[in-house]
């Protein structure tokens, strides 16, 4: 039987691809980078008091009370918005968010282009061509439990704990889905406060902080009773995150 | 004979090589690699980041035969994959996980995994590199997190060694160990059954194979499609009418994938039983019954009415069938457990 050989042939793509891929990324201008801080805090329903893990909270829409003991969810391919409409991409930019990991909600990204921005794009969950594109690393990584081995796909929103209301006491809630109608991987814009422009010179830090809120969850799909459990792409984890997401706003930029 | 003229061209042109890079004349051995069939298409498995190479295949080697990927240290890859059932399990329908716990399907054989667009018999795992995440973290299956295998070889200074090896530096994670494992699996191909070396003109087949194969042309082969005997699709096979497994609806959430399941590849198929995705029919007399006489009306409409065969076509069809046992397959050294 005839045969060839591919390897030499894969480790030759495998060269030129890396080498490629590096060639894309965004060379530092000659005026010098700063840096990107980006934090998020986390609010509780109408009230905007702060949300904290591991203690009861009330649902003033639904009425249950919820203690939550995992929050996780993914932000990704952050994108810096200049004075001109032109964006810096900051490269391989996955980052998971764990509540019950106070450093992570505060995301530090070097090598800034020094410019003049005017507001900041965030993709809600992971892109899809990440979540079939086999073992990735860093935030992405299977290891993180954050990724569906029979169902490929990341969970870009995990949220755990107890309820009353609950039939079972518990309530889980694994988020993901990202194509066609099952999506729940969303891009949002957001322009700084009152139109202001910021600009970043070397060694500058732009602190950018957002707001999300955690009771959004059940903002349209009602009480933990309608369904404790959300543990695949669907209907529901669209519902779940579309109100989730489209909450989420800038609150300062300096 | 084609295969030893390749040789001796390989042999040429690595000479060739050396001559002018080095030009030293120790003897060289060919490229480790993955030497795809000539007659098999273009393989799907893409990862540009993870060339294949002899430390790499002999990690994920170590990794496939390794019991301290599961729980309790009890069971590995080949415990429901073993080379000598063409990487099926030892012939029971449904296998047993850490503590004895039995998984929802019959544990597939992996055959020619490079060619294979989806994992698993719904096809949910979409990429080679990520599909042992399943079966080790499974907690029907080796019940592992996968933080807890990444730290489990991170203390044997064995493997750290191999790892550098392999990767360059004796970091562990998970990419590095799928992307072993990969290698491993990419080489588990099986393209040297007798029915190949008929096809070379290197092997006759009796009366019966051969009749055997005409009928399996005219019944099978629209799904079971040369030269991987498959085409990868996913079908109703008519042995339900009402589905305890949604199958392929379970990942696409169409309700007319419901009950749809991977055609599989019947190379070594003598080897592979119990058949069907549940492990319910052990013989290929059994199987050849049902697409003969009792198939549900629910069936693929690409086998719109049972075959109807005569027992006669059915002993044809597997007598020629057991042509597709690859004997060099399952006794390849190199896939085998390695002594330690």
């Amino acid at each position: 039987m005839k045969r060839f050989i591919l390897s030499i042939g894969v480790v030759a793509a495998a060269l030129s691809f890396s080498s490629c891929s590096t060639e894309e990324e965004p060379t530092p201008s000659p005026s010098g980078t700063g840096t990107l801080s980006l934090n998020f805090d986390y609010v509780w329903a109408m009230s905007s008091m702060p949300f904290e893990m591991e203690t009861v909270l009330y649902h003033p829409m639904t009425g249950d009370s919820l203690t939550y003991t995992t929050f996780k969810h993914y932000v990704s391919n952050v994108k810096l918005i200049a004075d001109d409409n032109s964006t810096y991409d900051v490269p391989e930019s996955y980052h998971l968010i764990d509540l019950m990991d106070e450093s992570s909600t505060s995301i530090t990204i070097n090598n800034i282009p020094a410019d003049t921005y005017k507001g900041i794009m965030i993709t809600f969950g992971v892109d899809s061509a990440r979540n079939v594109s086999g073992s990735q690393t860093g935030a992405l990584d299977p290891a993180n439990e954050m990724f569906w081995s029979w169902n490929n796909g990341y969970i870009m929103l995990k949220a755990e704990g107890t309820s009353p209301q609950s039939g079972t006491g518990n309530f889980v809630y694994h988020l993901g889905g990202f194509a066609g109608q099952i999506n729940t991987v969303s891009e949002r814009s957001f322009d700084f406060p009152n139109g202001s422009m910021i600009t970043i010179d070397n060694n500058d830090q732009l602190n950018v902080t957002m707001q999300a809120n955690p009771a959004r969850l059940f903002h349209t799909y009602g009480s933990v009773s309608n369904g404790a459990m959300v543990h695949m792409p669907g209907p529901a984890a669209v519902m779940m995150t579309a109100d989730f997401n489209s909450w989420v706003r800038l609150t300062d930029a300096q | 004979m084609n295969r030893l003229l390749d040789s001796i061209k390989l042999l040429a042109l690595a000479g060739g090589f050396h001559f002018f890079s080095s030009c030293s004349y120790e003897p060289e051995e060919p490229a480790f690699g993955f030497y795809p069939s000539r007659n098999f298409p273009p393989v799907e498995y893409s990862s540009p980041r993870n060339p294949i190479t002899r430390e790499g295949f002999e990690l994920g080697r170590d990794l496939f035969y390794e019991n301290g990927l599961s729980l309790d240290s009890s069971i590995n890859c080949s415990s429901c994959h073993a080379q000598t059932h063409a990487f099926a399990d030892h012939n029971v329908p449904l296998s047993a996980g850490v503590g004895g716990k039995l998984g929802k399907r019959n544990s597939p054989a992996l055959i020619n995994l490079a060619w294979m667009p989806q994992f698993m018999a719904d096809g949910g795992i979409v990429h080679l590199d990520v599909m042992p995440l399943a079966p080790i973290t499974d907690t029907l299956e080796m019940a592992l997190p996968m933080q807890m295998a990444i730290d489990r070889l991170k203390c044997d200074s064995e493997y750290r060694s191999k790892f550098e090896k392999a990767f360059g530096t004796d970091t562990i994670t998970s990419q590095r160990i799928f992307f072993a494992m990969s290698q491993f699996m990419l080489l588990m191909v099986s393209d040297d059954s007798r029915f190949d070396k008929y096809l070379e003109g290197e092997a006759l087949l009796s009366d019966s194979e051969r009749r055997g194969y005409s009928l399996f042309n005219t019944h099978c082969a629209n799904c079971h499609t040369e030269p991987l005997f498959t085409d990868y699709s996913y079908e109703r096979n008519g042995i339900d009418s009402e589905f305890d497994d949604l199958g392929r609806g379970r990942i696409t959430l169409d309700p007319a994938d419901d009950g749809k399941f991977k055609v599989p590849t019947l190379r070594n198929v003598e080897l592979t039983y119990p058949y069907m995705h549940d492990g319910r029919f052990f013989t290929l007399e059994e199987v050849l019954d049902h697409y003969s006489d009792e198939v549900e009306p629910n069936m693929s409409h690409r086998l719109p009415q049972p075959l109807n065969l005569t027992s006669a076509e059915k002993e044809d069809i597997i007598q020629f069938l057991k042509t597709l046992t690859d004997y060099s397959f399952i006794s390849d050294p190199k896939l085998a457990e390695p002594r330690r």
